[in-house]
């Protein structure tokens, strides 16, 4: 009996291990292609920073966005970044620059917009480091500054 | 599933295997099992939870520690159960060196400190060591036996890390590598040779990458080659070992048996092995120490015996990894100090067991049975996962842009 059971483990002992492993390389792997992700994106404009961790969220979202003249976000196709959060309006804000400086501006949507904590009325100026959050996301505004 | 899960099955199969091995059957090794397996989850929680850095660094060593545990329950019960206990020492030791490693601030100011402690060990070994094995480094107190050189090991790596941040605190180069030969030269009295070249390793590989001169790198190569030679001529033991390593069948009996055992082993156990508790790891001397890689590729195959590999190539690849971003010179060298030390002594071992170099008394770390060795390892580990915590910091803030 023991002999029978000992052999079948050593099978099943082995497969799991290299299972393991595998996991482990993997999971190494992802956090490899993060990092090359990170050092890919170029640095000298200034982009959206996100602050969830990007398993928490079920829908498709990236680390970072960069920015340009006028960005909209929302939930609609038309948007230049579009985010499939439910509790997202389908166009709910937009990133403008006007002068080197950049403006968030609410787009009436339901949920609101909010600049760190505090829900926004009207159009307000970005600093380096504000937190814009929209619907479940959180995104960090970064301004590099020479 | 993920790898935590897996660990967990891995140990269920084995410890329910090794209650049927042992006759009668005895509950308290489902317990032992159970107790280990309890401890490793909830430091793993702890250490996802609490944001500690680095989370594989932990789940492989303790794949490698619960394989080792369950080896050596196989062979002793006695040394099983005591192994537990260590490792539960050592996961607290990891935790304590965790906490201190950050608390403490300014690790890299007290390099005399460490040159002290590393001394006055080793005259506590002459003073008070009892001799085993005919290695007399072992410290009696009490009931327990420890080896100082577990310890002298990382004092070891804190120093030359120290040295290599502020260079100007010693008047010269030449007074460096007068303290680094005198650690070595104590290792070589206490006949402890797999140490000495444990230490030597740590100490020619730093001092190549970070010292300018590569005249004196090579002299110091040159020179280790002459005391090679000079150790072969004088030392008895030296020879012993290096002609086992030659050719042990021409003394199966003697002076080659515990290699050419260790052959065997591995030879029967072919791919797959025995399965476990089917084979006789028992006729190998010190199976459950230095030979342990030989009774896990008698019973759990080659294919066994390569995943424990692969499993220090991946920790010694998170280590380098860790190493590569640090900013801080003596933080860095530290962690380097650190993998070095281990991927060497794995190196030493299992290229000693299955005779691909001279055998050298020294541990496979985590595996083999032996409380200062896995306690140790377990400290050196936790101020790794402090390192790997700090690194991320540094990443986290180069995310901000703020450096």
């Amino acid at each position: 009996m023991f002999p029978i059971l000992s052999w079948t483990i050593r099978y099943i002992f082995i497969g799991l291990i290299y299972y393991f492993i595998y996991h482990i390389i993997r999971l190494i792997y992802l956090d490899i292609k993060h990092i090359n992700e990170r050092q890919n994106k170029q640095f000298d404009s200034p982009y959206l920073k996100l602050v969830n961790r990007k398993e928490t969220l079920d829908f498709e979202i990236q680390e970072f966005y960069d920015l340009k003249d006028v960005v909209t976000l929302g939930r609609s196709k038309e948007n230049d970044i579009q985010i499939l959060d439910k509790f997202m309006s389908s166009s709910h804000a937009k990133i403008t620059m006007d002068e080197d400086e950049y403006f968030l501006e609410d787009l009436e949507s339901v949920n609101g917009t909010y600049l760190n904590s505090t829900q926004i009325e009207d159009v307000v100026k970005l600093k380096s480091g504000d937190r814009i959050g929209l619907g479940q996301v959180e995104f960090l505004f970064v301004k590099e500054v020479d | 599933m993920r790898p935590i899960g897996i660990m967990v099955i891995i140990n269920a199969l084995l410890f329910g295997l090794l209650f049927l091995l042992v006759e009668p059957l005895d509950p308290s090794i489902l317990m032992a099992g159970g107790i280990l397996t309890l401890l490793i989850i909830i430091s793993y929680i702890i250490i996802v939870k609490g944001n500690m850095g680095d989370q594989y660094l932990f789940l492989i060593i303790s794949m490698l520690s619960s394989l080792g545990v369950v080896m050596i329950y196989r062979l002793d019960p006695v040394f099983g159960f005591r192994q537990i206990t260590w490792y539960a020492l050592g996961v607290s030791l990891y935790f304590v060196s965790y906490i201190i490693f950050l608390w403490v601030k300014n690790w890299d100011r007290y390099l005399y400190l460490y040159i002290g402690f590393g001394m006055l060990l080793f005259l506590l070994t002459f003073a008070l060591g009892t001799t085993v094995k005919g290695a007399t480094n072992w410290i009696r107190v009490g009931g327990f036996t420890f080896q100082p050189a577990e310890i002298i090991k990382l004092s070891f790596v804190f120093f030359v890390a120290a040295y290599f941040t502020f260079p100007e605190k010693l008047k010269n180069i030449y007074f460096f590598l007068g303290v680094v030969y005198l650690h070595i030269i104590f290792l070589v009295f206490q006949r402890d040779m797999g140490m000495a070249m444990l230490f030597y390793g740590i100490f020619i590989s730093i001092f190549y990458v970070y010292y300018q001169d590569y005249k004196l790198f090579l002299y110091n190569l040159g020179a280790s080659i002459l005391i090679v030679v000079f150790g072969y001529y004088t030392m008895t033991h030296v020879q012993v070992r290096f002609e086992a390593w030659l050719n042990p069948w021409r003394d199966i009996a003697g002076r080659g048996y515990q290699i050419t055992q260790s052959l065997f082993a591995i030879g029967t156990g072919g791919f797959f092995g025995t399965g476990l508790g089917m084979g006789s790891p028992d006729f190998i001397p010190e199976v459950h120490t230095d030979f342990i890689f030989s009774a896990i590729c008698e019973e759990m195959g080659v294919f066994g015996g390569m995943a424990v590999v692969l499993l220090y190539f991946i920790l010694m690849y998170r280590g380098f990894k860790i190493t590569l971003t640090i900013q801080n010179t003596f933080r860095k060298i530290l962690a380097l100090g650190i993998i070095l030390t281990y991927s060497y002594q794995t190196f030493m071992i299992i290229g000693g067991v299955i005779k691909l170099i001279p055998l050298t008394g020294i541990t496979l770390p985590f595996i083999s049975y032996g409380g200062s060795a896995l306690v140790s390892a377990f400290i050196a580990f936790g101020i790794m996962q402090a390192l790997s915590k700090r690194s991320q910091e540094v990443e986290e803030l180069l995310d901000l842009g703020e450096q």
